[in-house]
C-alpha cells in the first residue's frame, strides 16, 4: 500500500457511507451551502437501498426512487464523491477532524471509462455476483451492477487470470494494472457517520439448518429475486430452479434473541416481509405465503394499513415460535412450529419449497473502529444526548440513519437531514468563533472552513 | 468483437500486475476450465431440445444449484433464454446467433 500525501483532502463535511442516509445528508449540506465529501467503500453508492425491490408501505419501485438521489449527489457542485474508498480511523486535530482512508484499486481509469462494458463482454471468468447476493454471475471485469453510480468498470483481482482479453478489448484505454492501494487524509470540519448496517448470519440457529440448504434464504436475497433486474429474471428457489409454490417467513429469527447478542427488535422486518409476501402475491399468483411472527411490529404511518391489508388479500399470519427447520432431500423444508394463536398451543410440521429468515440488523461488519466515536451496547454509535439526537460522543461528529440503529427508509432520511442541519449549525457556529477578534485570552483557533476540495499537495 | 493486440507498456503492466498477485493460482485456472467445459455441455444439451433445469443438471450429473448458476449466466450474457415452463420449472434455450460478435462468449 502506498501512501499518497498529493491525494490528500480538506472539506466543509465529510460523509462517511454513501447509501440513502449519506446521500441525503451531503446533499442537505451542499444545499446549504457546504462543501461535502462522500466515502463510499463499495464501488457504487446507493447502499442497500438500490438493491431493494419495492420499499414499504407505498410499494415504490427502491430504484427508481434512489438513483434520482444517487445522481443528484454525484452532480451536484458541492459534493465530491469517491467511491472503492473506506475510513479507516479519524482523529481530532483541534481544528477539526482528520479521517485516514483507503482507497482500493480498480484497475480501471475512472476518467477514460466510458461504461462501454466491452471490457465485460470480453472476460471469460464468471463468480457469484455479490450484488445479486451471489444468485446470478459476474464477470471479472464489469460495471458492479445495472444502476451503478459511477457508471465504469472494476476488475477484480481475486478472480480476474491476468489474460489481458479487457486491456485488448478497451477502446479508450481505460484498463490500468498498475493502481495500488492508497492511503491518504481527509480534513473536515465535520463529519457524518452514515455506515449503516449489516445483517447477521443465517447460521446463527443451528436448529434452524441454513447451512444445510440452498432454500434458506436471506430477506436480501429475497428482495433480489423480486426486484425489477432479477438474476433468475423471475422467482425461482435457489436449489434447482423450481417456481416456489410455498414460501415461508420467520421473524425474529436474528434479532429479540439475548442468546444470539442482539435482544432489540430491528424494526423493519415485520414490514419488509408483510411487503415481500405482497409482492410475491402477485408475482405468483398459486402460491402459499405464510409468515410465521411473535407480534407484529407495524409501528410507522400507513403501515398498520399495510398489514390488514396483506390479512385482506389472504397472506397467511401464523403466531407462534418456530422450533426447527429440517432440510428434506428433494430440496423442501420441513417447518417445526409451535402455534400460539389458539387457546391451547399446538404443534404443527409444514412444508415449504423455500424459507425467509429476517435477520437481525447489526452494525457493518468488517469495518473500521472508527475511533474514538463511543458506541451504544447495541454496537451502532451512541448518541448520548435525547435533545441532540444526532450528536456523538465526538464534537463535531454525528451520526445519520442505521448507523445509529435499525430504522426504515423515512426515518433515515428524516434522521439524516436532521445530522445535516446540525453539522451546518456546528460549521456555522465555529465560523462565527474563527472570524470572531481574537480574545483577551488569544482563545480564536484556526479551522479549515472555507476550503478547497482540489488535492492540496503535500502538507 | 474488435480487439487490439496489448502494447509493449500493456504487456509490461500487465507482468506485473500478474507478479502483485503472486502468480495467477491454479485454483483460479481450474474454476475457468470447470465453467468452459460444463457451459459446452450444457450449451451441447441444449442445443437438442430446451429443458429444465432438474433435466440438465440430471443428464450431466451434475448438482442442480450448480447448473442454475451457470445457466444464469449464460442468460445474462445472452447464450440462453427462458422457453416457457414444463410443471413448476422454467425450461431453457440456446438463443441462435447469426455471428458469435454479439457479447459474452463464455
Ligand atoms: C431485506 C430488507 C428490506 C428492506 N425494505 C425496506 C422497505 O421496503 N422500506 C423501508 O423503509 N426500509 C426498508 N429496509 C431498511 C432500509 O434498507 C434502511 O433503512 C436503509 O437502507 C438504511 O440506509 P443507510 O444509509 O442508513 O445504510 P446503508 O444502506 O447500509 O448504507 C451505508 C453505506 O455506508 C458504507 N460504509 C460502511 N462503512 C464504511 C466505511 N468505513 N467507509 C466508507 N463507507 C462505508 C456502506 O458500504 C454503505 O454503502 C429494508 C432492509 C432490509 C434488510
Ligand atoms: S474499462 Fe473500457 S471497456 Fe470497460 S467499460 Fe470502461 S471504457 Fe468500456
Amino acid at each position: 500500500m502506498i501512501a499518497l500525501k498529493t491525494l490528500n483532502r480538506r472539506t466543509d463535511a465529510l460523509v462517511v457511507g454513501g447509501g440513502i442516509a449519506g446521500l441525503q445528508a451531503a446533499l442537505d449540506l451542499a444545499d446549504q451551502g457546504f462543501k461535502a465529501l462522500i466515502v463510499e467503500r463499495q464501488p457504487s453508492i446507493g447502499g442497500h437501498m438500490i438493491a431493494l425491490s419495492k420499499v414499504f408501505p407505498t410499494l415504490d419501485c427502491a430504484s427508481c426512487i434512489t438513483t434520482p438521489k444517487m445522481s443528484a449527489a454525484v452532480h451536484h457542485p458541492k459534493i465530491e464523491l469517491l467511491v472503492n474508498t473506506e475510513v479507516q480511523s479519524l482523529e481530532s486535530t483541534g481544528a477539526g477532524q482528520r479521517a485516514t482512508v483507503t482507497r482500493q484499486p480498480t484497475y480501471v481509469d475512472n476518467d477514460k471509462c466510458i461504461g462501454c462494458r466491452l471490457c465485460e463482454y470480453a472476460c471469460e471468468v464468471e463468480y457469484p455476483d455479490p450484488f445479486e447476493q451471489g444468485l446470478g454471475a459476474l464477470r471479472a471485469i464489469a460495471i458492479p451492477f445495472a444502476n451503478a453510480i459511477p457508471q465504469v468498470a472494476v476488475l477484480n483481482p481475486a478472480y480476474c487470470t491476468t489474460c489481458g482479453l479487457c486491456a485488448r478489448a478497451c477502446p479508450t484505454g481505460a484498463i490500468d494494472y498498475t493502481q495500488e492501494a492508497v492511503t491518504f487524509t481527509i480534513d473536515a470540519g465535520a463529519v457524518i457517520l452514515a455506515t449503516g448496517f449489516s445483517l447477521n448470519s443465517l447460521n446463527l440457529k443451528p436448529q434452524f439448518h441454513a447451512a444445510q440448504s440452498r432454500n434458506i434464504i436471506s430477506p436480501l436475497t429475497m428482495e433480489r429475486l423480486l426486484a425489477p433486474h432479477a438474476p433468475y429474471g423471475r422467482v425461482l428457489r435457489p436449489s434447482d430452479g423450481k417456481i416456489p409454490q410455498s414460501i415461508a417467513f420467520i421473524h425474529c429469527a436474528g434479532s429479540r434473541d439475548q442468546t444470539l447478542g442482539v435482544p432489540y427488535c430491528s424494526r423493519v422486518c415485520c414490514m419488509y416481509f408483510i411487503k415481500q409476501a405482497m409482492l410475491l402475491s402477485g408475482a405468483l399468483p398459486l402460491a402459499d405465503l405464510t409468515l410465521y411472527y411473535i407480534d407484529i411490529r407495524a409501528f410507522g404511518k400507513g403501515y398498520e394499513q399495510f398489514y390488514q391489508n396483506a390479512r385482506a388479500m389472504g397472506i397467511n399470519f401464523v403466531r407462534g415460535k418456530v422450533l426447527r427447520i429440517e432440510p428434506l432431500a428433494d430440496g423442501d423444508l420441513l417447518v417445526h412450529v409451535e402455534a400460539t394463536e389458539a387457546a391451547e398451543h399446538c404443534y404443527r410440521k409444514v412444508r415449504h419449497d423455500l424459507v425467509v429468515l429476517a435477520q437481525g440488523m447489526v452494525p457493518p461488519s468488517g469495518g473500521p473502529a472508527l475511533v474514538p466515536v463511543r458506541r451504544a451496547t447495541d454496537g451502532f454509535f451512541d448518541l448520548p444526548e435525547a435533545t441532540d439526537p444526532s450528536g456523538t460522543n465526538l464534537p463535531g461528529v454525528f451520526a445519520a440513519g442505521t448507523a445509529a440503529g435499525p430504522k426504515d427508509i423515512v426515518d433515515t432520511i428524516t434522521d439524516a437531514g436532521a445530522a445535516a442541519m446540525a453539522a451546518g449549525r456546528y460549521l456555522q457556529r465555529r465560523r462565527r468563533e474563527n472570524s470572531a477578534p481574537v480574545g483577551e485570552a488569544g482563545t480564536r483557533r484556526r479551522v479549515h472552513l472555507e476550503p478547497t476540495m482540489d488535492a492540496v499537495g503535500a502538507n | 468483437m474488435a480487439t487490439k493486440p496489448l502494447t509493449t507498456e500493456q504487456k509490461q503492466a500487465l507482468a506485473l500486475f500478474r507478479k502483485r498477485l503472486g502468480g495467477v493460482s491454479k485454483e483460479k485456472h481450474e474454476r475457468l476450465k470447470h465453467q468452459v467445459t460444463l457451459r459446452k455441455a450444457i450449451r451441447d444439451f441444449l442445443a437438442r431440445q430446451p429443458a429444465t433445469i432438474p433435466e440438465i443438471a440430471s443428464a450431466l450429473a451434475r448438482p442442480a444449484d450448480e447448473v442454475l448458476w451457470q445457466v444464469m449466466g449464460m442468460k445474462k450474457y445472452g447464450r440462453v433464454r427462458e422457453a416457457g415452463d414444463s410443471g413448476w420449472y422454467a425450461r431453457y434455450g440456446l438463443i441462435e446467433r447469426e455471428t458469435e460478435a454479439a457479447a459474452g462468449e463464455v
